[in-house]
């Protein structure tokens, strides 16, 4: 972890951001950020340098759009840059049964509730999403003690825990994120549920075991387009698949999709522009 | 009541490919913005552009909340798309990579024209063609 990014700050004159930001992208560049006064440039190639960028930008001056320039380079270290939001997290009860709080919140169960405890970082699946709620509401519909639960694109591990909480006999939840990989682990052991929810860094294809029971995947629908195949080989007869990450305009590409590998659409939810959809094989 | 905005950040990160890593984490994660939620929206929303630079405009209201809007991609990415490259010159002044028509240029002046601060077409249209000419793309009379 604590990957290190380098940021360029560069200022010109005259200074129009877009003419600036605009050569930039001729680097292998990670993103802009433009500010009043300057631009701030971040990149991990080592191929973008001081002397890259100021060639770019050379070839601004010389074709007159710009007098003069400075770049300025700084290393920052990763780091959570979701501490700030993460203090006002709040107990969310995503229904009767299910509540997730953060670490810092005390909260008192009541009878039946299962509490969710996560500290998200910079994970995806923090419980106030409309696709996470959307997700753990299907889980507790379709999920009978005793499945065996495939969590794809895992996060924070929320959906994988709460699977274990109601009783899953074994969760595999994987990402290829780093932070997630790290995160999950972290909130497996805050809810007791390392035992039950392995968490694994890879991509569905390394994921040798199949006949899951459930297989939940909360991403965004051209990642879910690709992985169709892949849930269709990993999932029993008669398996249910729940998927979200999904705007309402996606719903068609998705069931066409999922039906051509023989997949039959069995319940659908909506929270404002966002969609989840349970399949079954 | 509308609610009271506190900032404006803006950014340019790939199509469908938002990440906390910078520059998204530490420009929202300074102003208390849920950093995750908002690359949940910005990737669902984008991702369909799959290899384009998309420009965003994130309004941070004082409660945390916030929206966004997309703009145009950056001139260099039109320009490029407009002369059918995958990438412009190392040595512009040099070496030359490809061509556009003045009647393209004119087209991506006018796309670009709400970002460029110009007077007027014309101007707009010397930047667009300077943009040009320092990738090594040839601007045709």
């Amino acid at each position: 972890m604590n990957k290190s990014y380098k940021e360029y700050i560069i200022t010109a004159e005259p200074f129009n951001a877009e003419i600036l930001s605009s050569i930039l992208w001729e680097l292998n560049i990670d993103g802009i950020n433009e500010e009043v006064n300057c631009v701030k440039v971040f990149a991990r190639d080592e191929n973008v340098t001081v002397e890259a960028i100021e060639n770019e930008l050379s070839h601004l001056k010389e074709n007159k759009l710009l007098r003069k320039y400075s770049v300025q380079e700084n290393f920052i270290v990763e780091k959570n840059w979701n501490e700030e939001w993460e203090k006002s997290r709040e107990v969310v009860h995503v229904s009767d049964k299910i509540v997730i709080k953060p670490t810092f919140k005390d909260y008192e169960a009541k009878l039946n509730e299962i509490v969710l405890t996560l500290d998200p970082k910079m994970s995806f699946g923090t419980g106030d999403h409309q696709t996470t709620k959307i997700c753990l509401i299907f889980i507790e519909k379709y999920l009978k003690p005793g499945m065996k639960v495939l969590d794809a694109g895992s996060g924070t591990a929320i959906l994988g825990i709460a699977s274990a909480k109601l009783r899953a006999a074994k969760v595999i939840a994987f990402d290829i994120d780093d932070w997630c990989y790290d995160n999950g682990i972290e909130n497996t052991k805050l809810n007791n549920v390392e035992d039950i929810v392995e968490i694994r860094k890879c991509e569905l294809k390394n994921i040798t075991e199949n006949n899951f029971d459930l297989i939940i995947a909360n991403i965004q629908k051209n990642i879910l387009l690709e992985l169709a195949k892949g849930f269709k080989e990993r999932i029993k007869p008669d398996g249910i698949l729940i998927l979200s990450g999904l705007l309402e305009m996606d719903r068609e590409a998705i069931e066409q999709k999922y039906a051509s590998f023989g997949f039959r659409e069995i319940d659908f939810l909506k929270m404002d522009e966002w969609i989840g959809i349970v399949l079954k094989n | 009541m509308a609610k009271k905005i506190d900032s404006y950040i803006k950014l340019q990160i790939p199509a469908g490919k938002a990440n906390p890593s910078p520059p998204v984490g530490p420009a929202l994660g300074q102003k208390g913005v849920n950093i995750m939620e908002f690359c949940k929206q910005f990737n669902a929303r984008t991702q369909d552009k799959d290899g384009l630079i998309i420009p965003v405009v994130i309004t941070v209201f004082s409660d945390k909340s916030f929206t966004f809007i997309t703009k145009t991609p950056p001139a260099s990415v039109l320009l490029k798309k407009a002369a059918k490259l995958e990438k412009g010159s190392a040595e512009s002044h040099r070496t030359k990579v490809g061509k556009v028509s003045q009647k393209q240029v004119k087209e991506i002046a006018e796309v670009k024209m709400p970002d460029l601060n110009a007077f007027d077409i014309d101007h707009a249209m010397s930047m667009i063609s300077g943009t040009a000419r320092s990738m090594g793309i040839s601007v045709e009379e």
